[in-house]
């Protein structure tokens, strides 16, 4: 059984985000909710990196999809307005989706639980990486020469062209 | 010094350049500038040549092998270990060869510049000649085969633009014309394609197509007995003098360029080795057989005795030999027009006449057999060939001067002469006499040349007559000729034909004198430049017959003899008929002298037709030796072309060969001075019950045309008709591409695409489309301009990329 | 504690051409809001100055090799072929665009302040040695893209292309991520020389583990082969390029390609090269690749067939193309031959955005006003516009692969290193649809010259502009003049070696 740890219950949190977020994409009609959703379950996915101890996946999945392509979704979410309120379904194939995604979804598991419960019956060990550490340390990996302050600077261009983009979508034409 | 020779690559490009201007402005030039910049651009690129040529004698004779640049890595494909460079030689040879190109080809510009005055693609003719010109001289300056193949077909392609150049003349002319140069295309892809074979088979062989490695001695034989003569020295006059020595000592290759970046690495190597001072070779033995260029390659092949493999056949090299030598003959009965692929010839005298006495006289044609002596190595080592190189050259020999006996018209006599000629060069090269058959080469070019321009100059005047005196009648303003004098209403006139001729000697005095020195130059008579080199021939051919105990020998020694006294009666059949006797028609009796533009190069070529045979005197002939030099000639050619060899004066045969030409000439002389008959447009001989048969066999070309046409031509066309008509149109087509292909591909494209095309698979969806409509209405689902639906297939595909790449893991469970 | 780096162990000047680029974007992006309404052609100029700067700058440093940023970028020969060839597209799209820009009434400074994005993000993507900057590096070369798409604002069909092009790039990058994710989980690290060091090792214990670093690696090819227009995750592809404004449409064509292919050579060869079964085997995901090029060849070419709007045609067109490229990709998985398929993969690329420019260069040419560009619009064009048409038969003769011309160099070597590495198979599926492709290329000729004109209802094609002609004519230059002089470019592609060779 689960042990009731802070750590399991931002998992489950996590996981809920994540798993309502993609399940609201998929059900919901209106465009700009379904890009919201979108957020949400990768903000989850995010989190679920933090609890991997991969603290910078995290952070780049917050920086280029929260910050990024948030910016970006909305406006051109606004510049489609007309697509914003349609309710009609106009998709007949959606349950092949649904088998798919059940397809993906026991792939996924089997995946996942066949190394833990497996006939090799070992627990696999996956390998942790050492930068586990506090906000500190990863402010310090963001502009250590030695770390990622490439990847770093890359992204920050990355939010100005996003930034860029969104006004030029969005401005009226003079 | 080492870059002085690179000048050869400005030989080929000065022409291009020339012909590029010529076809893209020529024709806002006007004439003046067209003649003049495809003038200069061919006089820069003899006076190049004179360059080389002087290079060479400073240099003594070592061959270079230059790189330009640019062109360097020209073919390379580095997973196949292909490296075919773009590589020119300067040696002996294809000095010889530019020297020649090059010097007629300038003077047939300045006289094209006249001969062509008026025509309405003046700038085109002046471009094509340019473009000939650098073609001609990738081919002869090229080292190795795959190049001088580039050359081959260029020349070819020039060949093909000049015959049918006056594809537009009225009266079916053009279109005889268009056949001529469509027949002179066809034949000579039937031997390409041997050459083609020859070179590929070549390249299996060996692993290069290169004549020569750079690094390479060409004739070892030549480079021990100078080594030996400075040993001598050395020894004699002490260390100081060596150095001054070694540096001129033919053993000492001189390398091209080394740090221009040779196409194989391994030359590099070799390179270094042989800067290395002190160290000179007198012998190709320190190469590796790799690094060797074909003829080394072949010499060490059959010292080893190799068998060589190419797909599933083993044969020894030996065989490989012989049929890469056949196949290249193929090419040359091609080129070179002989047996059995000369016909072509003689009908491609419908282009302009310069043209024909540059292209399809002097230079191209003999390409076959320049290309045979580049080969000698291969050519001696195989016998078979050999032979049967031997045979077609004197068949082809007899059997053309037979035709020119018969013939009317004044270039197609020339024609059959120029394949007569040919044919002798041809069995030269069979018998092994290299150097006698680039000195006729040679010879040939001038007097050939000359014959041709001055028929030309006759054929000019002919028209201008002719249309003087028309035009007297009808009172015609006669400002233009060539392709648009012949009025509808006009009996047809041709003033190429000799009956219509005649007396000419006193309306074109130096047009009837040079004509009448190359006349004696090609019947061989003393001293012309044809005497030295038909009798170098016929000299050699004795000495192999007779002396060397080969088959060949005896049977070319005789059948040149009598296409000697063949070439010299039709030749003076032809002066008789031109330049005697009274005019037959006003247009012989208003015939101009021609202008100076064309008589200079005729009178140019006449004296070189005259004195350029003393170049290679034989030893002990009167004294000439003493003044000339004995075989100057044939020692230069031995620097390239390791397997020449000087052959020996015999008295007897130049005498007996000699009396043969004059009676000839006399014969023909007593029979054509009769003109009563040719005023009634009928040959003499044909009167004659012993000797009509032979010459309307003579007449009718022995009905060799009419042979190709009626086994060949016909049932090919039948069968192309077939091809065309039922299996292409009815079934390809209307079946097979409509209703399999066509509707097929359109019905599977449209399922997969958008929608959008929807009227054009209702049309498509009948037969076999139908089954393509169906999928097409499955598959049309996916592209629906729905993201979600590309989302989905997104997601399929990931699937499936996962699925594959984990399928090992799983294997491996 | 925190080390500040010197600039010296940051080798910065390895990466100048990308970081100039970068930093110039930003500085321009400033610089135009002071260039006035009606001569944004300063910022043409300044934009367009930056390139050759760069480019001239990657000459310079093309011989040097080296790491900078510590192991993340690194500038090898590789990434020296690769950005001359990004900055050509760059330049050649940039000239193409002003007239266009100004015509549609969208001259806007920002158009080429994104473009320099796109280029430096395709040039990071390229040099990149850590997933993390390939991310990053892909989301900066996607996402200015996504608005490029969407620049012509107003106009439905460039609004769609936008919004379709971003939320199915977002929806590729996510995998992309997630396959980074499992190999770092799996491995540790997201350096690639790192997980290169340890990849061998993990398939061989055969444990879990070898698992996702697969998992990873086929996440990581999907996310890739979205930005390549690999099939099946192409479908974007035809309705983006027929929306996105026609010089944005060239540019992505060829710029997201480079991109997309710089990272996976460096991902596959550089990183994953020892993923094999058996040591001496070819790589596991050699398989995936080869699929994935086949299905790319054959269902980009099939649908090209019925094309009836240029810019479709050329959309599958260069699916197809893709395919050919991914060819290479797979045989570099063979041991032995990854050097040599890089380099046949980058001179397709390079003859491929030559073409590519050029044939596009030809469409904007003969765009009516509407932006419309059927194969019906060059009916006749061999008459009216004689040296246009025959540059478009060039352009297509070198997408079909005909002697003479880039596009059958690129084709030759692609064709020849997928042969040694025994992918026979591929190669017919290769020669065969290049067959196919001459059908719809062929047909495009034949509208030119052999089709007359029915009725001569001269409409206006104003897009025939002084740059577009100039960007034809080097366009065609470039095609064939590497089709004639394969050794100007193969000079410098034979330096670049993704992994040290192993001599026999």
């Amino acid at each position: 059984m689960l042990e009731i740890t802070p750590n399991t219950i931002a998992f489950l949190v996590f996981a809920l985000l994540s798993v309502g977020g993609a399940l609201g994409v998929v059900v919901s009609t209106n465009l700009i909710h379904g890009a919201l959703f979108l957020i949400v379950s990768l903000f989850g996915g995010a989190g679920l990196f933090v609890l991997l101890a991969a603290p910078f996946m995290a952070a780049v999945q917050i920086l280029v999809y929260i910050g990024a392509i948030a910016i970006l979704i909305i406006f051109a979410v606004m510049l489609t307005r007309s697509m914003t309120s349609l309710s009609e379904i106009f998709n007949r194939q959606w349950w092949i989706s649904a088998i798919v995604a059940v397809v993906m979804l026991g792939l996924l598991l089997v995946g996942a639980i066949l190394p833990v419960w497996g006939p090799s019956g070992t627990n696999a060990m996956l390998p942790v990486s050492d930068a586990v550490g506090t906000t500190v340390d990863l402010g310090i990996a963001l502009v250590d020469g030695n770390q990622f302050v490439l990847p770093f600077e890359v992204a920050s261009l990355l939010l100005t062209a996003a930034m860029i983009g969104a006004i030029v979508i969005a401005r009226d034409n003079e | 010094m080492a870059y002085y020779p690179q000048l050869v690559s400005l030989i080929i490009l000065i022409p291009a350049i020339g012909a590029f201007i010529n076809i893209f402005w020529g024709a806002r030039l006007g004439e003046k500038w067209v003649g003049t910049v495809a003038t200069v651009a061919s006089a820069l690129a003899f006076v190049i040549a004179v360059l080389l040529f002087v290079y060479l004698e400073g240099s003594g004779y070592e061959a270079v092998v230059i790189n330009p640049p640019i062109f360097d890595g020209w073919i390379q494909i580095p997973a196949g270990e292909v490296v075919i460079p773009w590589q020119q030689r300067v040696d002996t040879l294809s000095s010889t060869m530019m020297l020649i190109i090059t010097g007629i080809g300038t003077l047939i510009h300045v006289y094209s510049i006249s001969y062509m005055h008026g025509d309405a693609r003046f700038h085109r003719y002046f471009a094509y000649l340019n473009m000939f010109l650098a073609f001609m001289l990738v081919l002869v300056t090229a080292n190795n085969f795959l190049m001088m193949f580039v050359g081959w077909e260029g020349v070819g392609l020039c060949s093909f633009l000049l015959i049918g150049f006056w594809f537009d003349k009225a009266h079916g002319v053009g279109w005889r014309n268009t056949m001529a140069a469509n027949k002179a295309m066809l034949l000579n892809r039937i031997g390409d394609f041997g050459v083609v074979m020859s070179v590929l088979i070549m390249f299996w062989t060996f692993g290069t197509t290169d004549y020569f490695r750079p690094a390479e001695i060409v004739n070892v034989h030549l480079a021990e007995e100078a080594a030996h003569a400075a040993e001598a020295a050395h020894s004699e006059e002490g260390a100081v003098a060596a150095e001054g020595e070694a540096a001129n000592k033919p053993g000492d290759v001189v390398l091209a360029q080394e740090g221009e970046g040779e196409g194989a690495a391994a030359e590099e190597a070799h390179g270094e080795e042989h800067s290395t001072p002190g160290v000179v070779y007198v012998n190709n033995d320190h190469i590796e057989t790799d690094q060797l260029g074909v003829f080394g390659q072949a010499e060490r092949f059959l010292d080893e005795g190799r068998v060589i493999d190419i797909g599933p056949v083993q044969l020894p090299f030996s065989t490989w030999l012989t049929i890469m030598t056949l196949f290249l003959v193929l090419g040359v009965t091609g080129k070179s027009a002989q047996i059995p692929l000369f016909t072509w010839l003689p009908d491609a005298m419908a282009g302009p006449t310069p043209a024909s006495a540059l292209i399809h006289a002097a230079t191209m044609v003999t390409a076959g057999v320049y290309i045979m002596v580049r080969s000698n190595v291969l050519f001696y080592y195989a016998p078979v060939t050999s032979f049967v190189v031997a045979m077609i050259g004197a068949l082809t020999a007899l059997v053309a001067g037979f035709i020119a006996m018969g013939q009317w018209d004044i270039k197609r006599v020339l024609a059959y002469s120029t394949v007569s000629q040919l044919g002798f060069m041809v069995a030269a090269v069979g018998i092994g006499a290299y150097a006698a058959a680039i000195f006729h080469l040679v010879t040939h070019a001038f007097f050939k040349a000359l014959l041709f321009l001055g028929s030309g100059s006759v054929i000019h005047a002919m028209e201008h007559g002719h249309h003087h005196a028309h035009s007297h009648g009808h009172g015609h303003d006669d400002e233009h000729h060539g392709d648009d004098h012949h009025d509808a209403h006009e009996e047809e006139f041709d003033p190429q034909d000799m009956r219509n001729m005649g007396g000419l000697r006193r309306k074109m005095p130096l047009t009837f004198i040079t004509y009448l020195f190359g006349t004696l130059a090609l019947a061989g008579i003393f001293p012309f430049a044809g005497f030295w080199s038909k009798d170098e021939i016929l000299a050699d051919s004795w000495v192999a017959g007779f002396d060397n105990n080969n088959l060949a020998g005896y049977i070319v020694f005789i059948i040149l003899l009598m296409a000697a006294a063949f070439t010299a009666f039709y030749m003076w059949r032809q002066i008789v008929l031109v330049f005697f006797g009274k005019p037959r028609t006003e247009a012989a009796e208003h015939a101009p002298e021609s202008s100076r533009l064309i008589t200079i190069p005729l009178v140019i070529l006449g004296f070189f037709s005259l004195g350029i045979g003393f170049m290679n005197t034989p030893s002990y002939v009167l004294g000439l030796d003493n003044i000339f030099g004995a075989h100057l000639f044939t020692d230069r050619l031995e620097y390239s072309v390791s397997k020449a060899h000087a052959s020996e004066f015999n008295l007897l045969i130049a005498l007996g060969a000699t009396a043969l030409a004059v009676a000839a000439m006399f014969l023909a002389n007593n029979i054509y001075r009769r003109s009563a008959i040719i005023e009634a447009r009928r040959d003499p001989l044909e009167m004659l019950p012993t000797t009509a048969p032979f010459w309307s066999l003579a007449n009718a070309r022995m009905y060799w045309d009419a042979f190709y046409s009626r086994v060949f031509a016909r049932p090919f066309t039948r069968i192309a008709y077939f091809l065309s008509d039922v299996v292409d149109w009815r079934f390809l087509h209307d079946y097979f591409h409509d209703v399999v292909i066509w509707k097929g591909f359109n019905a599977a494209a449209q399922g997969l695409s958008k929608p959008v095309d929807l009227g054009v698979i209702d049309g498509a969806v009948n037969g076999v489309g139908r089954v393509f409509g169906w999928l097409s209405s499955q598959l049309r689902q996916i592209q629906t301009g729905y993201v979600r639906t590309y989302a989905l297939s997104l997601l399929v595909g990931v699937v499936l990329v996962i699925l594959v790449i984990l399928l090992p893991l799983l294997q491996r469970g | 504690m925190l080390q500040l780096p010197s600039l010296e162990t940051l080798n910065m000047g390895a990466a100048l051409p990308a970081i100039s680029i970068a930093a110039w974007a930003c500085i321009l992006l400033l610089i135009d809001l002071w260039i006035p309404k009606d001569r944004k052609i300063l910022t043409v100029y300044l934009a367009a100055g930056n390139l050759v700067f760069a480019f001239i700058a990657n000459l310079l440093v093309f011989n040097q090799s080296g790491d900078s940023f510590m192991g993340m970028y690194v500038a090898d020969q590789f990434s020296g072929v690769m950005n001359l060839i990004i900055i050509g597209t760059a330049l050649l799209s940039i000239v193409l665009s002003f007239d266009y820009l100004k015509r549609v009434g969208i001259e806007r400074g920002e158009y080429y302040v994104l473009v320099l994005f796109v280029t430096a993000g395709a040039m990071f993507m390229a040099a990149a040695n850590d997933l993390i900057l390939i991310f990053v590096a892909l989301e900066l070369l996607s996402i200015p893209l996504y608005v490029l798409s969407a620049f012509r604002a107003p106009d439905i069909r460039s609004e769609e292309a936008g919004m379709k092009y971003f939320l199915l790039g977002a929806f590729a990058s996510a995998f992309l991520v997630f396959g980074g994710a499992m190999v770092y989980g799996a491995t540790g690290t997201t350096n690639l020389n790192e997980i290169a060091a340890s990849a061998g090792m993990i398939i061989a214990s055969n444990s879990s583990t070898s698992l996702f670093l697969l998992l990873g690696a086929a996440l990581l090819l999907v996310g890739l082969g979205f930005k390549v227009a690999a099939v099946p995750f192409h479908e974007w592809t035809p309705d983006v390029y027929e929306g996105a404004p026609t010089p944005v449409t060239a540019f992505m064509s060829v710029a997201a390609k480079l991109g997309g292919f710089g990272s996976l050579l460096r991902i596959l060869v550089v990183g994953m090269s020892a993923v094999t079964m058996t040591a001496g085997e070819p790589a596991v995901w050699q398989n995936v690749v080869a699929i994935l090029a086949g299905l790319t060849m054959i269902v980009g070419n099939i649908v090209a067939l019925s094309q009836a709007n240029i810019k479709r045609m050329l959309a599958y067109s260069s699916i197809a193309n893709a395919g050919y490229i991914l060819m290479a990709v797979a045989a570099a998985g063979s041991p032995g031959l990854a050097n040599e398929a890089t380099r046949g993969a980058l001179v397709y690329m390079l003859a491929y955005m030559f073409t590519n420019m050029g044939a596009f260069a030809v469409v904007i040419a003969v765009e009516r006003a509407n932006g419309g560009a059927d194969l019906e619009h060059f009916v006749g064009l061999g008459k009216a516009r004689p040296m246009l048409a025959i540059m478009m038969v060039v352009f297509m003769m070198s997408l079909t692969g005909i002697p003479l011309t880039g596009g059958f160099i690129g084709k030759a070597l692609v064709f020849a290193t997928t042969l040694n590495a025994g992918l026979v198979w591929l190669a017919i599926i290769g020669v065969l649809t290049s067959v196919v492709s001459a059908y719809y290329y062929v047909r495009v000729i034949v509208n030119m010259f052999l089709r007359d004109a029915e009725a001569s209802t001269e409409e206006a094609t104003p897009g025939y502009s002084t740059g577009v002609q100039w960007v034809a004519a080097v366009a065609l230059g470039g095609t064939v003049l590497l089709g004639v002089l394969p050794t100007l470019i193969t000079v410098l592609t034979d330096r670049v070696s993704l992994v040290a060779s192993i001599t026999p």
